[in-house]
């Protein structure tokens, strides 16, 4: 692993420093389930303390209760040495800590300003709204850390990295010492995470401490001073970062060994598995989103498309797998051609597809798990009488075996989709998508979002349905997954394939064509 | 199969181990259109205890009056059970298949306000039919009529599936305005149009005998203790019930329900798997209407045995949104809703009489039951209140390394709304 562990010095979050956060025995259970089980966690004032555990291991609800969204059944909690009541977001506020959700909780219609003083806007002669005047405390902020934003521009308008860097400036504007980050990279291209790296070593040199909620070990040891493990509801411990590594990390988190690399044969392409030639597509703005695109993928071969996101991935795929118009140009799946012929006659021909929106297009989440597994082939004779009448007996028995085979965690295969952690979702697609055996797999962030032991169960399935003679085309937002896992990397960028690379290229030079530089001037 | 990956596999946790999750979740089904129904009754208790009327002796009017039960003491003991439950009967088997008509759309994602109109469209093209074919045999003359009905129901809702579906216009629009249409149109043929009895004013000739739907009882014989020609209830409900068989083979066994649902809760889902959402969108309603005009056929051929102009103040069509939605859009929810509303409705007028408390009360009980489920109490209350909350499924022990919970991401999902502190 080339994780270089990043300097520490420049920032020092001494041993000696004041506890700015102290939790203790802290738990909290829902019926049946403990979710924080006499948890103890300590945050020095002036560091970025890390916050790892797989999904459901307590971390979003301990997070939840320092901010004062849930309440624990027992434990104590003292904020700068003073033990604190905190009975809801306003006293976690009062305290100086701030929250920063996954999920933004921005106004995308309201500028800027409006966003961040939202709640607490200054006023004039009573009930006016002081425009200027927030202007100018939000210029102060902004200034003070580093965080350039234009005040007037419409929120709705920004980039990902953008709007969270507002709701960023909006917790500091309520005076938080203390921020908690619940998954900040998770949407963010790489160049953004960098860029709130950046934000985050100045708030700390600020004197800010800084909660930084991940799952993604790499991120988490290069930004972070300490790191505390929860597994399953328990504290696994707490380590100095620059005294651990990725390996032990992934085995506190998960319990065992983690294989991080993924473990493969060289490839052994076979015949063209798919071909596109001359692919145009277009956004739903009807600009042009994939230009004039052509490639050749054999059957046992991985490959990767890296590119930031937002330059034609998720068109091309859909596009593939006939869920979006092909506006000119070609597919054939082997010999037969599936131009805009539509999800269903597609998937005949033998593409499989792992959707990059797992929750609101792969899965109905109402349907049954048993009803997912054959979402996409239900008029297939093999699931429905004449393609009227669904055989709930062979759909059982289909779902049991790909429950069985692809380790799906649920009580059974009638359970609601829904009630299925975001890695067992997953995983009931990718065995879906692979237990029918397609001759070409999209495979379109097939592990956003989902656990690292979920991680590797699925790059070990991709790899042995490669092995088996599927041509995969595999993209993802994570490099390392693309590196990791492809055969050959083409790199789009504006819609097109820019190069061709090798999987043994550097990461620096993935990222400067990912850019748009020179495929030229890069090699010198 | 060539991917094995189950070489480890653990035994399954199992979940709540006493209770089958199968009865854990028709369990939790129940509790909301339960809780809302306690609700609105107490709430309706309180008004009438405010009103001056005695809520228990009300209550005793209203299940006596509709279904039968508790008719006991000087006030309640002469009232005819039988007959009350052959009036409920009567009105439970429109708002039955009203009812499906509503909860099919509503499962495809869209809000059939319509039902009034596919109701009224059905009684007239199957009025057309029983008249115009006055002289058929029965055999033929009743299965006719009830197709007709049928059909002009389908056209009317499938009117609104077109819409919706090539050109975005709202439903919710289109039906309330195809409802105005509707009952003009009946208006117009009554009244002065081709329709109209000569010489009677606003009502159609009968239509042929032979179309009109069994009694259920004898007339001519008397039963229990009462001349059998005074209960009105007829085979139409057992037509209701075929079709709640229907509707839940066509939802839950048929790729076209499964379709119906899938659009129902993602379009992009949808079209992922190949699921053409405005076909499926013209199907449900072309389906919805058909359920509708069914009912407004079962009341010609059951009930009027011609077209009466007293559509116009008709709510079966109305009253099956709250029929469905209390029902869950389930067969056996929207049969159960069903009686209780046609139950009330009946019961009222004995309510009135006997316990003085007005009819217009059972309105606002019915008002006060969707009012309860659309605010969806049960599921703010779960915030306050912990114990409630329910536990996920596969919460038991669960070997290393799995992700088995969603509880973080649920609840703070919950509480997100709190944030704006």
């Amino acid at each position: 692993m080339s994780t270089e562990i990043r300097e520490k010095g420049a920032w020092p979050a001494s041993e000696q420093q004041p506890l700015a956060v102290e939790m203790r025995e802290i738990t909290k259970t829902w019926p049946g389930v403990v979710a924080d089980d006499r948890v103890h966690f300590d945050v020095r004032k002036g560091e970025i303390h890390a916050l790892i555990g797989e999904n459901g291991a307590g971390k979003s609800t301990l997070m939840n209760i320092l901010y004062g969204l849930l309440h624990a059944d027992s434990g104590t909690i003292s904020i700068n040495g003073q033990p604190a009541q905190i009975r809801g977001p306003r006293d976690a506020i009062a305290l100086g800590i701030g929250m920063v959700h996954q999920h933004f909780m921005l106004i995308p219609v309201l500028t800027v300003g409006e966003n961040i003083v939202l709640g607490r806007e200054p006023v004039t002669n009573g009930d006016f709204y002081d425009r200027s005047g927030a202007s100018q405390r939000i210029h102060d902020i902004s200034s003070r850390y580093g965080l350039s934003i234009d005040p007037n521009t419409r929120t709705g308008d920004l980039p990902v990295g953008l709007q969270q860097r507002v709701e960023i400036l909006k917790v500091l504007y309520r005076g938080a010492d203390i921020l908690i980050l619940d998954e900040p990279t998770g949407v963010l291209t790489p160049q953004e995470t960098q860029d709130l790296f950046v934000v985050l070593r100045e708030l700390v040199k600020q004197g800010k401490t800084i909660i930084f909620i991940s799952h993604k070990l790499r991120e988490v040891l290069e930004i972070s001073d300490r790191v505390t493990v929860l597994r399953r509801g328990k504290v696994i411990g707490t380590v100095p970062t620059k005294e651990t590594s990725e390996e032990q990390l992934a085995r506190m988190m998960v319990g065992r060994d983690v294989l991080l690399r993924v473990d493969k044969q060289p490839a052994k392409p076979g015949q063209v598995a798919l071909r596109v030639e001359h692919l145009n597509v277009k956004n739903e703005r009807d600009l042009p989103a994939v230009r004039d695109l052509s490639l050749e993928l054999r059957s046992g071969e991985i490959l990767g498309i890296a590119g930031v996101e937002g330059n034609g991935q998720s068109e091309l795929v859909e596009a593939l797998a006939g869920t979006r118009p092909v506006a000119s140009g070609h597919i054939w799946v082997g010999d037969k051609e599936i131009t805009n012929s539509g999800a269903r006659k597609t998937r005949k021909a033998g593409m499989g597809h792992i959707p990059e929106d797992r929750r609101g297009t792969g899965l109905v989440l109402n349907y049954s798990i048993a009803d997912n597994m054959i979402f996409g082939r239900q008029r297939d004779t093999a699931f429905s009488w004449r393609g009227f009448v669904l055989l709930l007996s062979s759909i059982f028995s289909w779902a049991k075996r790909l429950i069985a085979q692809y380790d799906v965690r649920t009580p059974s295969a009638e359970t609601p989709a829904r009630a299925l952690s975001g890695g067992n979702q997953q995983k009931v697609i990718v065995a879906r998508e692979l237990g029918s055996q397609p001759r070409v797999l999209l495979a379109s962030q097939p592990t956003r979002g989902v656990d690292i032991g979920a991680i590797e169960f699925i790059h070990r399935q991709l790899v042995a349905q490669r092995d088996t003679g599927a041509a995969i085309l595999l993209v993802s937002a994570e490099l390392e997954e693309i590196r990791s896992l492809s055969d050959r990397i083409a790199v789009l960028y504006e819609g097109q394939i820019v190069s061709m690379e090798s999987p043994e290229v550097s990461e620096e030079r993935l990222g400067l064509l990912m850019t748009g530089g020179g495929t030229r001037t890069a090699q010198g | 199969m060539t991917t094995p990956a189950t070489s480890q596999r653990r035994p399954q946790a199992p979940i709540a181990p006493e209770i089958p999750e199968r009865i854990q979740r028709v369990g939790k089904a129940l509790v909301a259109p339960l809780a809302s129904v306690l609700f609105a009754f107490a709430v309706g208790a309180i008004i009438i205890l405010f009103s001056g009327g005695n809520p228990i002796e009300a209550y005793q009017g209203l299940f006596c009056g509709g279904l039968g039960v508790f008719c006991t003491g000087d006030t309640y003991g002469s009232v005819a059970a039988p007959y009350r439950i052959s009036e409920t009967l009567v009105f439970t088997t429109p708002l039955i298949l009203t009812g499906f008509s509503v909860a099919i759309a509503f499962r495809a994602g869209l809000f059939n306000i319509g039902g009034e109109g596919q109701l009224i469209m059905g009684a007239i093209s199957s009025a057309v039919v029983g008249i115009h074919f006055a002289t058929w045999p029965g055999w033929l003359l009743l299965p006719a009529t009830l197709l007709a009905g049928i059909l002009g129901g389908a056209v009317w809702g499938g009117i609104v599936g077109v819409l919706k579906a090539y050109t975005g216009a709202h439903e919710v629009v289109t039906t309330i305005m195809l409802n105005y249409v509707a009952i003009f149109f009946l208006q117009y043929l009554v009244t002065g149009g081709p329709l109209q009895l000569p010489g009677q004013t606003q009502v159609s000739p009968p239509i042929g005998v032979g179309a009109n739907l069994p009694k259920l009882f004898p007339q001519a014989a008397q039963v229990f203790g009462l001349p059998g020609s005074v209960y009105r209830v007829h085979t139409g409900i057992f037509i209701a019930l075929i079709c709640a068989g229907i509707f839940y083979f066509l939802l839950m066994r048929t790729t076209l329900g499964y379709e119906i649902r899938a659009v129902g809760q993602s379009q992009r889902a949808a079209r992922y798997a190949g699921v053409s959402a405005q076909r499926t969108i013209v199907k449900t309603m072309l389906i919805a209407g058909a359920f509708a005009g069914l009912a407004g056929a079962i009341q010609t051929t059951g009930i009027y045995h011609n077209l009466p102009i007293g559509y116009q103040n008709d709510t079966t069509g109305f009253d099956a949104i709250g029929v469905a939605l209390l029902g869950q859009n389930s067969a056996i929810g929207v049969i159960l809703s069903a009686i209780l509303f046609a139950a009330l409705h009946v019961g009222s007028s004995v309510m009135q009489s006997n316990a003085g408390v007005p009819a217009s009360l059972v309105a606002m009980l019915q008002g006060l039951i969707l009012f309860s489920i659309a605010a969806n109490f049960l599921r703010s209350m779960k915030l306050r209140l912990p114990a409630l909350r329910q536990a996920p499924v596969g919460t038991a022990p669960l070997p290393p390394g799995v992700a088995a919970i969603e509880t973080e991401m649920d609840s703070s999902a919950e509480l997100d709304t709190d944030v704006k502190a």
